[in-house]
């Protein structure tokens, strides 16, 4: 009998899983079909540290959730950091950001902070 | 079992082929087996998310049915189970990310009950049936699979629910009120396979009332207690599984249309207490409809209410699952004889 390959996971980590596994035993070898879809080209690229030191908002349309945003607009402008003064709004929280909007978002070069949670 | 497939189990387990129990491991020759029960071709494309550059096919799907322990028998309700989870009314992603408790509820409804071996009473909610067993966990694997496992979505829920795992109901094939998936427009002959998204299950005891309107009071007054997501939104709906000695007492004197247009009448809450129980939002937004003081049903209309007729007789339960908010539609499609594409145009539209 070959020797598989072993994948070990990290330690509370989610491991990259593997593209394919090859099992042998002692009269042949077969693939294992991988069972999930991966995204191609990777959809997003998330840039951590904004260009420019300014924050815009994303209302969700959660319960309180304008409120929370326009409270956290004011506390943001009292500690002197810019923010656009419209709140974007992506209608509803259970559905996918529409394309439209993420692509807007996805040129903006300050921190977005999109929605507020339960 | 040979050593060597313990082995794979074990890779698969470590590389993240999993639900996090144990699976069958996906070799090629079972997959193209899964794939002729089916009725697809390996490279067929069954669904797509575009924001996520994902395209989900076939191989993968039978993949996830053999991992998750599915018979090769079952191959035409998995097709139309997977047609009805990838279609994006759904919302599978959705599903995935939320922080509320939400899983994938299979009904499976018909002669396919009988003949594919579904446990439809002891225990209809949680049956230690393969059938059962394995079909809800396949849907469960397909929303894991296409979502936080291929790396873009994170999943948010703060608690969730056992049903995460598998989550399958079958009806009796004989009812009261005739199968589930009239509901939705398909003949009563017909063998259907329904889906969407709900919280956990909540047991509805009634065990001394003698009248259709006591049980059915009972079952409103379950949908109705606080802590109920419906409240704002109200874009779910509820499901109500009516077990045999309720529905002997309910059949009586209710049509399933009259029962339904009974709960929506009479179970409702006083929209200010809901209001001051911070229950509904202080600034409520146009969609939630909140008119103060009026009595609110947590149902925004009687056709958010279906019934499954299950359960074992023996006892005076019946049970409430109400479904997930962001997903409004139950998709349900007809399960052909023989897998072909045709089964794809089956009950196009007939989601509720």
């Amino acid at each position: 009998m070959s020797e598989l390959p072993k994948i070990k996971a990290e330690e509370g980590a989610v491991s990259v899983p593997a593209q394919q596994i090859t099992s042998c035993d002692d009269v042949s070898c077969e693939l294992l079909v991988d069972p999930i879809p991966r995204p191609t080209p990777e959809p997003l690229e998330v840039i951590l540290k904004p260009t420019e030191r300014r924050v815009r908002f994303v209302d969700h349309s959660k319960p309180n959730s304008i409120k929370i945003l326009r409270m956290s607009q004011q506390i943001l402008r009292d500690r002197g950091i810019e923010v656009e003064e419209e709140i974007l709004n992506k209608g509803d929280a259970s559905q996918r950001m529409p394309g439209e909007l993420l692509g807007l978002l996805s040129r903006e070069k300050g921190l977005v902070l999109c929605g507020v949670s339960d | 079992m040979a050593l060597e497939t313990l082995q794979d189990i074990e890779n698969c387990m470590n590389s993240g082929w999993t639900d996090g129990l144990p699976v069958i491991p996906p070799y090629g020759s079972v997959v193209n087996e899964m794939l002729d029960a089916t009725g697809w071709r390996a490279d067929d494309v069954i669904g797509e998310f575009p924001e996520h550059n994902v395209i989900v096919r076939a191989e993968q799907a039978a993949a996830t049915a053999v991992m998750a322990g599915c018979a090769m028998e079952y191959g035409s309700l998995l097709r139309s189970l997977t047609e009805a989870l990838l279609d994006p009314k759904l919302n599978i992603c959705g599903v995935e990310v939320t922080t509320g408790g939400a899983s994938l509820m299979v009904v499976v409804s018909g002669p396919v009950v009988s003949q594919l071996g579904f446990e439809h009473g002891e225990n209809a909610l949680g049956a230690n049936c393969r059938a059962n067993a394995t079909v809800g966990r396949f849907a469960q694997m397909m929303r894991l699979f296409c979502g936080r496992a291929g790396g873009v979505l994170q999943p948010h829920g703060t608690i969730g629910h056992p049903g995460r795992i598998s989550f399958c109901v079958a009806e009796h094939p004989e009812t009261e009120w005739g199968a589930y998936h009239t509901q939705m427009g398909i003949p009563e002959g017909a063998s259907a396979v329904s889906v969407m998204s709900t919280e956990g299950p909540n047991s509805c005891n009634n065990h001394y009332g003698d009248t259709a309107a006591q049980i059915l009071d009972t079952i409103g007054d379950c949908m109705c207690h606080y802590g109920q997501t419906a409240w704002y939104y109200r874009s779910g709906g509820f499901v109500v599984v009516i077990a045999p000695d309720h529905m002997a007492l309910v059949s009586k004197e209710f049509s399933r249309d009259e029962a339904r247009a009974y709960i929506y009448e009479h179970a409702r809450r006083q929209t200010d207490d809901l209001e001051r129980m911070g229950r509904i939002a202080q600034e409520p937004i146009a969609f939630a409809e909140v008119e103060p003081g009026a009595m609110r049903s947590p149902l925004r209309s009687a056709d958010q209410l279906t019934f499954i007729e299950c359960g074992a007789a023996g006892g005076r339960f019946s049970a409430v699952i109400p479904r997930w908010v962001g997903s409004t539609h139950i998709m349900t499609r007809q399960i052909n004889e023989k897998a072909s594409p045709s089964s794809r145009e089956a009950a196009e539209g007939n989601s509720k």
